[in-house]
């Protein structure tokens, strides 16, 4: 008994997640999970996706401990603006005398936050509307698909504009604009999933039982549909990051002087011939942070897809 | 042989003549850089636009004139002399006789009233500067009257102070047109409107060939301009947006004066060889509009601190360099009586102190509407950082110019950091918006400064109405100083810079004259060594 109870080692715990004969449905997914790790692990790229964000993640969370300056109170204007990068500014100073290396540090929670917020908002939209459009048909699927048409009838930048013109400036008005405009392809996506597994022999038997089609979406639709939303979400997130760097880059993301990377490329394009730093710093930070955010959504997907092979 | 000979020798000529084109200009032609994308017409009864106003300075010749240098200084250009009656309400002008317009048609006072008749008449965005004498499109025919081939009179509702009207007709409003041209042009009664819009019909020292939008404006010297001709055959404007394609272009010799660079180009062009920078001062002045329609910013210590927590030398001397130079009053330099004082320093102390007399010893909160350009949005995040000092927090609030400048139309912002330019060279265009406010509510009809920041002051408001009706220009200069030492002290506008137009031009480009205004820019002189 004793031995079996305590499967201590690293191979043993592997022999217990990769076994064949799971005893428990708790051990099955699990195995199921390190499965995939397996696979995604193996895709350097991935990897090297995954290790972005991760470090985006503990920079944002750790921003007070690593910036060297404060982000939004500038230096002395006379000597301490448009300073090359040096051991005191690692990446120069911007145009108000501010660290930039700082102001990136803590921007790095606004990016984190935007993703977030976005995600947390469009994706359970995203996924109920296309979910129930899908599962009920009839008039409900044209009107929820003609309303979803329209918003992808615009192009997203522009109507995320729109929204932000209306509701005013602002960071979490700009997380609301693009969240208004980011769910439309999550419910087509879902939508498109449920088409092909709504008519399957388990959906009917669940029918059949007398479930309510609450219940089906909910508890045997959607699990199935996840996966592919979350990869779309996850290759999305660069999407999001340039619409709030485009939004910031216009003015209209987040208010000065809150360290947001599209605003500060954009305060630093009138010097990019003599001060190349201050614009190009935040634009390397946006495009190492998309490109994670891709890799990784790309490894995702390789896992994750059930039509891909494993 | 002859044949191969011949060949070489014509491939060669041609290889002349068709070399890749140095990049120096034509030693006749000035070429400029500059961003023109708001011309919307080229009749001078419509332009009220920057680029345009320029060119209308330099293609069309007004009744009066100002030295440049001392803007104190009128004299006449077509007018030769004039004559205030009695009364002060009329103003009999002779005109100079032997000038012709560009045409070959003789300038008259037949073309001066007609002129005059017809931006009235035409009624478009400037005619205000000349129907604020009275005159509507019926009765300005009784009221600009010829009386002879070289004579006519001007007669205004009130007496107002003869300098007014003077400066009035120095705007581009007040251009000469050839009647007889313009006639022959006009269509359905429209006054040649529609005709003049893109050609032209007047006498200055250079005659205007070709506008293409967002393209060129090219300007040719008139040849029977009365005065001395001018010794370029040809000015050429290019349309080039960005600031930076124009300083390279101006290092590579491409164009021979560049218009729109920002600090940092200006800044980097000073060390170029080849290159110099001229400046001269410009009437738009920068400030912030605190509404007194938010209690905080109503308290006399609150308006008066906030003047305290400005960083306007550090300001000017780095986010704004070369574009702005500190200015306190609301007239800027170069007008009839503007006060040059600047008392306002960076003093967080004395703004504290301030502010503790007003009972607000922790500071407060505010928001700022900011349009969300580069030295607007600049400005704004130094000002927010040294009103910081006070404990005043201020939000700054992005938006584009039409947002933001709607809502400081509506009075519903707490703090507007703008720009004011003067609508024309008298000192009443800048008091009547800063220093009078006849209707303080909500449905007033006129909407200046002072209404839009809920300034109710009708005291200074019955000041400036006198001030336009002060017969003498030295008593009329002082009433000025003291309007402008008033609203420095208690108004509700934190003014801090006053603009400095700025061209970095080749060396060999000499006599191109920075005006005080931006019809004032003058190349009738300019030349090419």
């Amino acid at each position: 008994m004793a031995e079996l109870a305590a499967p201590s080692g690293k191979s043993s715990l592997r022999e217990w997640l990769t076994t064949s004969e799971p005893r428990s449905r708790a051990q099955a997914r699990l195995g199921n999970a390190y499965r995939s790790w397996v696979a995604f692990s193996r895709n350097p790229l991935a990897m090297f996706g995954l290790f972005i964000v991760l470090v985006l993640i503990i920079v944002a969370i750790f921003a007070d401990q690593l910036a060297t300056h404060s982000p939004t109170v500038g230096g002395d204007l006379r000597t301490e603006r448009l300073q090359p990068p040096s051991a005191a500014h690692w990446l120069g100073t911007d145009n108000q005398a501010r660290d930039i290396y700082s102001r990136l540090v803590h921007g790095s929670r606004l990016t984190l936050m935007v993703v977030m917020l976005v995600t947390v908002i469009a994706m359970p939209v995203g996924l109920l509307i296309g979910t129930v459009s899908g599962y009920m048909g009839g008039w409900i699927d044209a009107v929820l698909m003609r309303i979803t048409d329209i918003f992808l009838a615009f192009p997203r930048l522009i109507l995320a504009l729109a929204f932000v013109a209306a509701l005013g400036p602002g960071i979490v008005n700009a997380i609301i604009a693009i969240a208004i405009t980011s769910w439309p392809p999550y419910a087509r996506i879902a939508r498109a999933e449920t088409l092909t597994i709504r008519n399957s022999d388990f959906v009917v038997a669940v029918r059949l039982q007398g479930a309510s089609p609450f219940r089906i979406i909910t508890r045997h639709i959607m699990p199935l549909c996840v996966p592919s939303v979350i990869i779309r979400v996850t290759l999305d997130m660069a999407g999001i990051i340039l619409t709030a760097a485009g939004l910031g880059f216009l003015g209209l993301g987040a208010q000065p002087p809150t360290p947001e990377w599209g605003a500060m490329i954009a305060s630093g394009r009138q010097f990019i011939i003599d001060y190349w730093w201050v614009a190009t710093m935040p634009g390397i930070a946006i495009f190492v942070v998309s490109l994670g955010f891709n890799l990784l959504g790309d490894g995702l997907r390789d896992v994750l897809d059930p039509k891909a092979e494993k | 042989m002859k044949r191969v000979a011949t060949l070489i020798a014509a491939s060669a000529m041609f290889a002349l003549t068709f070399a890749p084109a140095k990049a120096e200009t034509p030693p006749d032609t000035l070429v400029m850089a500059w961003q023109f994308d708001d011309i919307i017409t080229l009749d001078p009864a419509e332009v009220f636009e920057f680029s345009a106003a320029e060119m209308m300075g330099n293609t069309y010749e007004r009744l009066i004139g100002y030295d440049l240098k001392d803007v104190s200084k009128l004299f006449g250009v077509v007018a030769e002399s004039w004559e205030v009656s009695q009364d002060g309400k009329t103003i009999t002008f002779k005109i100079r006789q032997g000038s012709k317009f560009a045409s070959g048609n003789d300038l008259t006072a037949e073309d001066v009233v007609f002129s005059l008749q017809r931006a009235v008449k035409l009624d478009k965005s400037p005619a205000f500067i000349l129907t604020q004498f009275g005159f509507t499109a019926d009765n300005v025919e009784q009221k600009i009257v010829q009386t002879g081939d070289y004579e006519f009179t001007f007669e205004m509702d009130q007496a107002y102070a003869p300098t007014f009207v003077l400066y009035c007709l120095t705007s581009t409003v007040a251009s000469v047109v050839d009647k007889k041209l313009v006639l022959e042009n006009e269509a359905n009664g429209d006054l040649g409107y529609e005709w003049l819009k893109r050609n032209y019909a007047g006498s200055g020292p250079f005659a205007l060939r070709q506008w293409r939008p967002n393209e060129a404006v090219v300007l040719e010297r008139n040849e029977n301009y009365a005065g001395e001709k001018a010794p370029l055959a040809r000015v050429i404007y290019q349309h080039v947006p960005e600031s930076s394609t124009q300083r390279l272009m101006l290092e590579r010799g491409d164009i021979d004066i560049a218009r729109n660079l920002g600090p940092e180009e200006i800044a980097a062009l000073k060390e170029a060889q080849g290159i110099k920078i001229e400046t001269g001062d410009k009437g738009g002045i920068y400030y912030l509009g605190l509404n007194q329609k938010n209690e905080t910013l109503a308290k006399p210590e609150v308006r008066q601190a906030l003047k305290y927590l400005v960083d306007y030398q550090a300001i000017a001397d780095t986010i704004m360099a070369g574009q702005v130079q500190v200015h306190q009053a609301f007239l800027p330099k170069g007008f009839l009586g503007a006060v040059n004082d600047t008392p306002f320093q960076l003093d967080p102390e004395k703004a504290k102190e301030l502010l503790a007399k007003a009972g607000l010893p922790d500071g407060f909160s505010v928001t700022m509407d900011t349009r969300n350009t580069p030295d607007i949005t600049g400005m704004g995040e130094a000002i927010q950082q040294t009103f910081a000092q006070a404990g005043v927090k201020l939000e700054l609030i992005p938006g584009d110019g039409a947002q933001t400048l709607t809502k400081y139309r509506a009075r519903e912002h707490d703090i507007y950091i703008g720009r004011w330019g003067p609508d024309y060279q008298d000192p009443n265009t800048n008091a009547d918006a800063f220093a009078a406010n006849p209707d303080n509510s909500d449905g007033a009809s006129a909407k200046p400064l002072a209404w839009r920041n809920a300034w109710d002051i009708p005291e200074l408001t019955k000041k400036t109405r006198a001030a336009v009706l002060e017969q003498d220009p030295e008593k009329r200069a002082a009433m000025y100083e003291e309007m402008q030492r008033e609203v420095m002290e208690t108004g509700p506008y934190v003014i801090m810079f006053q603009e400095i137009e700025v061209a970095a031009m080749r060396d060999n480009v000499s006599g191109f004259i920075i005006g005080p205004s931006f019809d004032a820019n003058q190349f009738g002189l300019a030349r090419k060594d």
